[in-house]
C-alpha cells in the first residue's frame, strides 16, 4: 500500500465538495428563469458524483489515502496547523452513496416541485445540504466536520419546512431545529474538549495521540461526541423528530434526510469510536452501541407497525434500519463493520426508492394516508412494481439486496455469540424479529396503498411522468445489482470501507508523514487488521435457478388447471351470494386492520408506546437531554 | 401602541444621517485591515451591514425600499460566496492547492496590501457577509412592516399624520 496518489486525483474531493456549493450560489444567481436553475443543480450534482466516481480506482482499488492540505499548509513538526481533506476508502464510500442519492433524487424533484410555489430557493437548500453532508465524509478536520454538521443541519430544517402552507412541515421544522441543536450543541462541546486535550483539530494527529489517554475530560469528550452524532443519526431517543421530519417534508428531501443525512451519523460515530478514541475495543462502548441499536431496531419498527402515514411508516423503518447498521458497527468484528457498511449503502438505496415512491403516490393521489389509499396497482403498475422492489429489499427477500446485508448481520452476531459473549444471541433474534416485523408492516402498506380494493374517489390516477420514474429505476436497478452481486460488492466496495474502518494507522500515516502512529500511538491494540471471512454466503445465481423453477412449476400448474376451475365466476361473484347478487360495496380493509389481532395481542406495549411519543417538542428534548445524561453517566462508569 | 403616536423622526433621522457613514467606514476598515488587524471579512461584514438597520431607523421602510433592492442584494451575496471560491480556486489554476495564497511576494508584512490572495477571498467573505445580513435584516424589517397596524402595501407609516393618514 502506498500513500503516494497522483497528483490529479487530489483535487477531485475539494472540487467535489466546492462544486456543489457553488451551484447553490448559482442557483440563486439564475433567479426566476427554471429552466437554468434545473440545469445548474443537475450539472453540480453529476459532476460531483462524477468526480467521486474516477477516484474509485485509485482510492477503493489501488488502497491510496488522499490527504489534501488547504493551502499546502502541511504539517510542521508533527503538529497539524491547517485544515485537510483526508479521503481513505471509508470516506469514499459514504461519498459515493450520497451522491448517488443526491444525483437520484435532484433529478426526480424537477418534475415533483412542480406543484410546488415559491421553488426559487428549493435548489439551494438542497445543494447547500449535499454539499455540507459531502463536507462532512471527506473532511479531516474535527472543527470543518461540525461546521458542516451545522450547515447541513440547517439546510434540512429549512427543507423540512419548505411547504410553509403546511402547519405539519413548520411544526416538525421547528421540533427539528430543537431536537437537532441538542447534538450540535453536544458535537461542538465534544470538539472543543478534545481541542482542549490535544491541542489539534486534525483527525489523524487526534487518531494518533487520544487513544489509550482516557482520563476525565476525554471520557466527557467521547460522550459528547457520541451524543451528537447519534442525535444527526436519529439513534433510539431522538427518533421521533424523524418520523415528524420525513412525514412533512417533500419526498425528494425524504431521501436525503433518511439515506443521506443519517448516514452522517453513522459515519460520525465510526469516526470517533474506530478512529479519534479508538473505544471500540472496550466492551462497554460495544455493549452501548449494541444495545442502542437493537433498541432503535425494535422500538421503531413496532412504532411503524402503528403508523397510517405512508411516509411517517417509512421514516420509522428508516431508524429500524439506521439500528441494524449501529448494531452491527458495534460488534466490532471484521465481519460486522463489513454488514453495517453493506446494510448502510443498502439503506440509502431501498429507503430513497422507497420514499420516491411515496412521493408518486403523493404526485398522483394528493394523500398519503393509507386509509384513504388502494388498489392503484391497476392504475400506476410502475410505481408498485418499484415500491415492491424496495419493499423486498428492505424485508430482506433473498434475490434482492437487503437480504445479503441482513445476512452477514446475522452472521456476525451469532458469530460473536458463538466466541463466548451469548448474550450476542438475544441480538441475533432481535435483528431476525425486526425483520419480520419489517416485511408485515410493508405487506400492510402493500395491502392498503396498492392492492386491495380499488377507492373510488381516485378515479383517474396514473403513473408519474417519465422524469419522476427513470430516478426510481435506477435506485431499484442498484437495489437489485447491489443484491445479486454481493462478492463483486465485497471484493471492491465493502472490503476496501472495512479495511479502512480498521486500518487507523494507515489513515494516521498518510496525513501525518510515515511512522507517525508507530512513535506517538499509546496503545497498539487494535492495531492488526482482522481477516475479512465470511462463514458461508449465498449464491445469487443458483438462488436464482431455484427461483426459475418454481416459478415455472407455479406457472405450469396454473395452466394445467386453468381449464376445468373458476369457469364462470365473475370477478365479484364469490361475494354474490351475501349481497342477494347486488354489486359489492366498497369496503377498504385499512392499513390499521390488517394486523389487528396481533395488535389487539400486543395493545399494551403498542398503546404505552403511542402514549410516549406524544409530539410535543419539550418531551422529545427530555428524551435527548436525558440520553445524553445516561450516555456521559455510562462513559464514566464503564471506561 | 397609540394610534396617533407620531414619530418624532427629526432627532433619529439626522443621527441615522452621521452614524451611517461612519458604520460603513468602519466596516469597511475592518473588511480592508483583515489581514493586519483583529476582525475581517465577517466581521466588517456585519457591521457595515448595520448600515440597513440605521437607514431604516432614519427614514423607514420607504427610505429603505427606494434605496436597496432585496433581490439584487440576495444576488449579489451569491457573487461574493463565487467569488470566494474562485478566488481559492487560483491556486489549483497555479498549480498548488485548493486555498493557497498565489500572490505572497506582494508587500511588506505589516502593508494593507501584503496578503496576496487572502485578502482577496477576505474582501470576498466581507462582501458576501455585508449582503447577506443585509438582506437578512431586510427580510426581518419586511416581516415588521406586515403585522397588522401597518399600511396594506406593507410600508411602515412614519409620517402618518403629515401625510393625512387616517390617524384618529
Amino acid at each position: 500500500m502506498s500513500y503516494n496518489v497522483y497528483n490529479v486525483y487530489m483535487h477531485f474531493p475539494v472540487l467535489a465538495i466546492m462544486t456543489l456549493f457553488v451551484g447553490a450560489f448559482c442557483v440563486t444567481l439564475a433567479g426566476k428563469h427554471e429552466k437554468v436553475r434545473n440545469v445548474i443543480a443537475g450539472c453540480a450534482v453529476l459532476i460531483s458524483f462524477t468526480l467521486l466516481a474516477l477516484l474509485v480506482k485509485p482510492v477503493m482499488i489501488d488502497g491510496n489515502i488522499i490527504t489534501y492540505w488547504m493551502g499546502n499548509w502541511e504539517p510542521v513538526e508533527g503538529y497539524a496547523i491547517g485544515i485537510a481533506i483526508e479521503v481513505d476508502a471509508l470516506s469514499l464510500f459514504f461519498g459515493l452513496l450520497i451522491t448517488i442519492a443526491v444525483a437520484c433524487s435532484c433529478f426526480y424533484s424537477y418534475q415533483y416541485m412542480k406543484q410546488d410555489d415559491a421553488r426559487g430557493s428549493y435548489f439551494t437548500l438542497y445543494l447547500m445540504l449535499s454539499g455540507g453532508v459531502l463536507g462532512i465524509v471527506l473532511s479531516g478536520d474535527l472543527f470543518n466536520i461540525y461546521v458542516m454538521l451545522e450547515v447541513m443541519t440547517f439546510a434540512a430544517v429549512g427543507l423540512t419546512a419548505f411547504r410553509t402552507w403546511n402547519p405539519n412541515a413548520r411544526e416538525a421544522a421547528f421540533k427539528y431545529l430543537v431536537v437537532g441543536s441538542i447534538g450540535s450543541t453536544c458535537a461542538l462541546l465534544g470538539t472543543a474538549l478534545v481541542y482542549a486535550q490535544c491541542h489539534t483539530l486534525n483527525l489523524a494527529q487526534i487518531s494518533a495521540i487520544l487513544p489509550g489517554n482516557l482520563n476525565p475530560t476525554t471520557i466527557l469528550a467521547f460522550a459528547l461526541l457520541f451524543a451528537g452524532f447519534g442525535c444527526k443519526s436519529f439513534m433510539f431517543p431522538f427518533h421521533p423528530i424523524a418520523a415528524d421530519a420525513h412525514g412533512a417534508a417533500p419526498s425528494s428531501v425524504s431521501v436525503l434526510i433518511s439515506g443521506v443525512f443519517t448516514k452522517t451519523g453513522v459515519y460520525g460515530i465510526i469516526r470517533v469510536c474506530y478512529f479519534l478514541f479508538r473505544s471500540m475495543g472496550l466492551t462497554s462502548v460495544q455493549t452501548m452501541l449494541v444495545f442502542i441499536g437493537c433498541l432503535s431496531m425494535f422500538v421503531c419498527v413496532t412504532m411503524a407497525l402503528n403508523q397510517h402515514d405512508f411516509k411517517r411508516l417509512l421514516a420509522f423503518h428508516s431508524i429500524s434500519q439506521i439500528g441494524y447498521i449501529l448494531t452491527s458497527l458495534g460488534l466490532c468484528t471484521a465481519l460486522g463493520i463489513a454488514g453495517g457498511l453493506y446494510h448502510a449503502i443498502n439503506h440509502t438505496l431501498f429507503k430513497g426508492l422507497l420514499f420516491l415512491t411515496a412521493g408518486s403516490v403523493l404526485y398522483a393521489t394528493g394523500t398519503t394516508y393509507l386509509e384513504k389509499l388502494g388498489g392503484l396497482a391497476r392504475k400506476m403498475p410502475q410505481t408498485t412494481a418499484l415500491f415492491l422492489i424496495g419493499a423486498f429489499s428492505i424485508s430482506g427477500i433473498p434475490p434482492f439486496n437487503g437480504f445479503y446485508s441482513k445476512w452477514i448481520i446475522y452472521q456476525a452476531t451469532f458469530e460473536k455469540a458463538a466466541g463466548g459473549s451469548i448474550g450476542y444471541a438475544l441480538v441475533t433474534v432481535v435483528c431476525v424479529v425486526t425483520s419480520v416485523l419489517t416485511l408485515a408492516s410493508f405487506i400492510k402498506v402493500g395491502h392498503s396503498v396498492f392492492f386491495g380494493q380499488a377507492n373510488p374517489e381516485l378515479g383517474n390516477v396514473k403513473d408519474p411522468p417519465l422524469g419522476m420514474r427513470v430516478p426510481m429505476w435506477i435506485l431499484a436497478t442498484l437495489c437489485v445489482l447491489t443484491g445479486l452481486f454481493p462478492d463483486l460488492m465485497l471484493r471492491y466496495i465493502i472490503g476496501p470501507a472495512t479495511a479502512a474502518v480498521l486500518n487507523s494507522v494507515g489513515y494516521i500515516d498518510a496525513a501525518m508523514g510515515a511512522g507517525y502512529a508507530e512513535a506517538h500511538l499509546a496503545d497498539p491494540s487494535l492495531l492488526a487488521a482482522p481477516q475479512l471471512i465470511s462463514i458461508g454466503a449465498w449464491q445469487p445465481a443458483s438462488w436464482l435457478v431455484l427461483f426459475v423453477i418454481v416459478l415455472l412449476a407455479v406457472f405450469l400448474c396454473s395452466l394445467l388447471s386453468r381449464g376445468n376451475s373458476a369457469r364462470g365466476l365473475e370477478s365479484d361473484a364469490k361475494h354474490a351470494v351475501f349481497f342477494g347478487g347486488e354489486r359489492a360495496e366498497y369496503s377498504h380493509i385499512s392499513g390499521g386492520d390488517l394486523f389487528w389481532g396481533f395488535k389487539h395481542n400486543l395493545r399494551g406495549y403498542l398503546g404505552f408506546m403511542s402514549r410516549v411519543h406524544t409530539g410535543v417538542t419539550n418531551d422529545y428534548v427530555l428524551w435527548g437531554v436525558t440520553a445524553t445524561a445516561v450516555i456521559i453517566a455510562y462513559c464514566f462508569v464503564t471506561m | 401602541m397609540k394610534k396617533n403616536w407620531k414619530r418624532d423622526d427629526l432627532i433619529v433621522r439626522s443621527l441615522a444621517d452621521s452614524y451611517l457613514p461612519i458604520a460603513l467606514i468602519l466596516g469597511f476598515y475592518v473588511i480592508l485591515h483583515g489581514n493586519i488587524s483583529p476582525g475581517g471579512g465577517f466581521q466588517g461584514g456585519v457591521l457595515a451591514a448595520s448600515g440597513v438597520l440605521l437607514l431604516y431607523l432614519g427614514y423607514g421602510f420607504r427610505g429603505i425600499a427606494t434605496a436597496l433592492n432585496m433581490e439584487r442584494m440576495h444576488r449579489l451575496e451569491a457573487i461574493g460566496a463565487i467569488a470566494y471560491v474562485l478566488f481559492a480556486m487560483l491556486g489549483i489554476f497555479a498549480g498548488y492547492n485548493f486555498c493557497r495564497n498565489i500572490l505572497w511576494n506582494s508587500g511588506e508584512i505589516g502593508d494593507l496590501w501584503s496578503a496576496g490572495t487572502i485578502s482577496l477571498m477576505n474582501y470576498a467573505v466581507g462582501f458576501k457577509v455585508l449582503t447577506g445580513v443585509g438582506f437578512l435584516l431586510l427580510l426581518i424589517i419586511n416581516l415588521l412592516s406586515t403585522e397588522p397596524g401597518h399600511e396594506h402595501d406593507g410600508t411602515i407609516p412614519t409620517t402618518e399624520l403629515e401625510e393625512g393618514g387616517d390617524a384618529e
